[in-house]
């Protein structure tokens, strides 16, 4: 039979090695165990939390609407509104029920448009959501500052320009992030100003959101971009760029010319682009003038905005091309002398090359 | 040899298993730490974050699908419906019908209103020639959708057709039945765009289980647990893999596969070192390693990214025969890979990729199956001589099973944590049963599998694929 005083005696007797490993043993069956019930309790706790949370979601949506359509003009409160604001007072003490209140305000806000766009940022306010998420932004956590200034954006909270603006050079990336669409979203293209002194790179992310958020607005009165094209920071001067191309910026051509020597790869490819849909001419001869010495991505792009501002003097630099060992630029090469000197490609079908042409003559033919 | 010999012999055979026992041990601990750390991180990263100015603007990077087809002719309408119903603004669809015998080509052709087209292709890696074209449809619908009928060359050579081809800056390299979800490419762009330290050359997914949910055209509507006691325990395998291995990889730069299933590359440098690797069943695998490769040779700062969203879902074997032989071609793909790139291997000059990710894959990946079979054999023999000290044997053998399964539960608290996919009751009970058995129900077949692909890496060189017969997710349509 065995007791605990012959599992003692036998575990005593044991040689250290197997005395560790039956006591890491133990100690895992203990963890399973306690793991077991707790993953029951996980689990059940989460499921009774998502069910709240559709509960109050409905509930908070339901409130807020009849919150809206009680209010006439956005000035006033009557009672009835003054109740529902009341209620929600004591319900975002709660920081669960908070949550959910602030995402059914932005699922409703992202509706909406007008006087109740407007409503629901008053009703921000008043409810004193407004003093959490500026409590937010005193965390030492960052993902709560990116919060904080994720709402202050959603409800349009613009007295606190100052507050924000100290997270603009902030360290983690989310957060500076969370700033610059602030900044935009609230102060439309004057929100921009932050370019002029930015020392950290904008993601093409974040360069993406910014540009959809100031293409949404009515008034589309961009600011001088010529700073931001001269930017020694060079995810500023590719923004700008964008920038440029969205706004139709001609006044910038002279800076977009210079920019085509610039040291960063990505920004000449970007301005030859550019200067190709504006089709600026004098590209041409900037490009031509060290074509040997650019990259292929360059080359390319050069070939691509050449079909729009091609003249007859390119033929020399076209036919010169049509040698170049890059498929791509052969193409494009063959492509604009169909275009422009079909005698010239009858020409060159004829003169073996060391590349092999014929897909290249054969797909011509038939487009 | 005297018998103090062969008892210095045994010691140091002994001393060896046991530190290889514990630095797996110790290894998966720490991989289980950092993922942790690691999914925190990211829940916390992406919990405000907005997609939505992502989707629409025009401004967003081109993504080309790149889906190769070989006799998908049971399911690839429903298939490829739901790759064009992805909420992402600039991307097409390439479907590689790669010599398929069947007649998934007139089927697209009818359903997709498709026609053939003039298409010029820069061929810039290698490829099997075409069959009957390349077919675009006459439909605004489908404008997405490029359909590339060419000779038989296996999935790689499909994959390159498609890079070839694709005009865009990214390429979502794809099963054909793998479903995606709406969000999947918005979410697997996002490393490449939001990084701006080092070049992002590659994103991977996770891979989920979709065996017993619910499909309706192309669109995941349930999340289901599947009966099968084999499938569960794949399900599980897959968290562990997925939350706790490749996580927390990715947060020390060292991933060294993306599943071919869902991955996203840069086209432009995986043009470079040459596209996919025909000659290897583990291309998935391949071309991640000579990607990482060719960037540390180049000097340039890198990263391979994870998403650990469960963004694409995949039927996975339900039967073992299956299941031997994807296990078998996915041992034989690792030792491919690894022998082909063994320069890497504890080379400084490849930094982490050449000191710890290589060097762990070849210890715990490659010789994992080869050395517990050694080790099965060692003791068999010890039986036989009667030499077998069972009170240490039985204790060892409690702690790694106790090991494994705590191992499985933290994944499984892992999933429940971060995207809690199995919500309904009972699947709970269900996961903790299979973890219990999985051990005896499933690792003994992955082991024969690796063992088999051993054999068949070094004894049956003819040995290519293998069976992988699907029932197909649109089976499960409600």
């Amino acid at each position: 039979m065995f007791n605990n005083q012959n599992i003692l005696e036998y575990f005593n007797q044991l040689p250290t090695l197997l005395k560790i490993v039956w006591i890491g043993s133990v100690v895992l069956f203990i963890l399973i165990l306690f793991f077991l019930f707790y993953l029951y309790y996980l689990r059940t706790y989460l499921r009774s939390k998502e069910l709240i949370s559709k509960n109050l979601f409905t509930q908070y949506e339901n409130d807020l609407i009849t919150y809206l359509y009680l209010g006439e003009n956005t000035s006033q409160i009557n009672s009835e509104q003054q109740t529902i604001i009341d209620k929600m007072k004591v319900s975002i003490q709660n920081t669960f029920k908070r949550t959910i209140l602030i995402s059914v305000l932005s699922k409703l806000k992202s509706d909406i448009s007008g006087e109740m766009a407007l409503a629901i940022n008053q009703l921000f306010i008043k409810t004193g959501l407004l003093n959490y998420a500026l409590k937010k932004l005193e965390s030492k956590k960052w993902n709560q500052i990116a919060l904080g200034i994720k709402e202050l954006t959603q409800f349009e909270i613009t007295n606190v320009y100052n507050e924000i603006s100290k997270f603009q050079n902030y360290p983690k990336q989310e957060v500076r992030n969370q700033v610059q669409l602030y900044y935009v979203s609230l102060f439309h293209f004057k929100g921009l100003e932050f370019l002029d002194n930015l020392k950290t790179p904008i993601s093409e992310w974040n360069q993406i959101q910014l540009l959809e958020i100031l293409q949404k607005f009515d008034d589309q009165e961009i600011t001088d971009i010529s700073p931001w094209l001269k930017s020694e920071n060079d995810s500023v001067v590719l923004f700008a760029l964008k920038l440029a191309k969205i706004y139709n910026q001609f006044q910038v051509i002279e800076i977009l010319l210079q920019l085509l020597n610039h040291k960063n790869k990505e920004i000449r490819v970007s301005a030859i682009e550019i200067l190709g849909y504006f089709q600026v001419k004098e590209t041409k001869e900037i490009v031509k003038s060290n074509f040997l010495d650019r990259s292929s991505e360059e080359k390319i792009t050069f070939f691509k905005i050449l079909q729009d501002i091609v003249t007859a003097d390119d033929e020399a630099f076209i036919i010169e091309n049509t040698l170049n060992p890059n498929f791509q630029i052969r193409f494009l090469a063959f492509q604009l002398l169909k275009k422009n000197h079909i005698e010239k490609l009858h020409e060159l079908k004829q003169n073996a090359t060391e590349f092999d042409n014929s897909r290249i003559f054969n797909f011509l033919e038939v487009v | 040899m005297d018998s103090s010999t062969v008892q210095i012999i045994l010691l140091i055979i002994h001393t060896l298993f046991f530190i290889y026992a514990f630095s797996v041990i110790v290894s998966y601990i720490i991989l289980a730490i950092i993922s942790g750390i690691e999914s925190n991180q990211y829940m916390k990263k992406n919990s405000f974050v907005n997609y939505n100015e992502i989707l629409s603007s025009t401004v967003s990077p081109s993504i080309s699908i790149i889906a190769p087809a070989y006799n998908e002719s049971l399911n690839i309408i429903e298939n490829v419906r739901s790759l064009l119903s992805s909420h992402y603004v600039n991307y097409d669809v390439i479907i590689v019908n790669d010599g398929s015998k069947d007649n998934s080509l007139e089927l697209l052709i009818e359903a997709y209103d498709l026609e053939k087209v003039n298409y010029l292709i820069n061929e810039q890696i290698p490829t099997k020639p075409l069959r009957a074209g390349i077919f675009k449809s006459t439909n605004p619908a489908f404008e997405k959708l490029i359909v590339v009928d060419k000779e038989n060359g296996g999935k790689a050579d499909a994959l390159n057709f498609g890079l070839n081809i694709s005009n865009s800056q990214y390429c979502a390299c794809i099963d054909v039945d793998c479903l995606l979800l709406e969000d999947s490419l918005q979410k697997m762009i996002k490393p490449f765009l939001e990084v701006t330290n080092v070049k992002v050359i590659a994103s991977g997914g996770v891979i989920r289980i979709a065996n017993a949910c619910t499909i309706k055209e192309g669109k995941l509507l349930d999340v289901n647990l599947p009966n099968k006691w084999i499938e569960i325990a794949q399900i599980l395998e897959y968290l562990r893999s997925f939350l706790l291995g490749r996580m927390a990889w990715s947060r020390l730069n060292g991933l060294l596969v993306i599943s071919g299933a869902f991955g996203m590359f840069e086209k432009k440098t995986a043009i470079e070192v040459g596209g996919y690797d025909t000659n290897t069943v583990g291309e998935d695998m391949e071309i991640i390693v000579r990607m990482r490769r060719y960037m540390e040779e180049k000097n340039v700062k890198y990263k391979v990214a994870y998403i650990p969203d469960p963004l694409c879902w995949t039927e996975a074997p339900d039967n073992y025969k299956i299941l031997i032989s994807q296990r078998n071609r996915w041992t034989r793909g690792t030792i491919e890979t690894l022998r082909k790139h063994r320069k890497i291997g504890f080379n400084p000059k490849y930094n982490l990729l050449g000191m710890l990710s290589f060097p762990y894959w070849f210890f715990y990946e490659r010789l994992a199956p080869v050395i517990e079979v050694i080790g099965i054999i060692y003791f068999i023999i010890l039986i036989a001589l009667k030499n077998v000290k069972w009170e240490y044997a039985f204790a060892f053998f409690l702690l790694a099973y106790l090991f494994s399964v705590i191992f499985t539960i933290i994944a499984i608290f892992s999933e429940e944590l971060t995207f809690h996919q199995y919500k309904k009751k009972g699947t709970g009970f269900k996961l903790i049963f299979v973890t219990l058995l999985e051990p005896f129900i499933l690792h003994p077949v992955i082991l024969y599998a690796a063992i088999k692909g051993n054999y068949d890496y070094y004894f049956n060189k003819k040995k290519k694929w293998g069976e992988m017969k699907r029932k197909g997710l649109s089976k499960k349509i409600i």
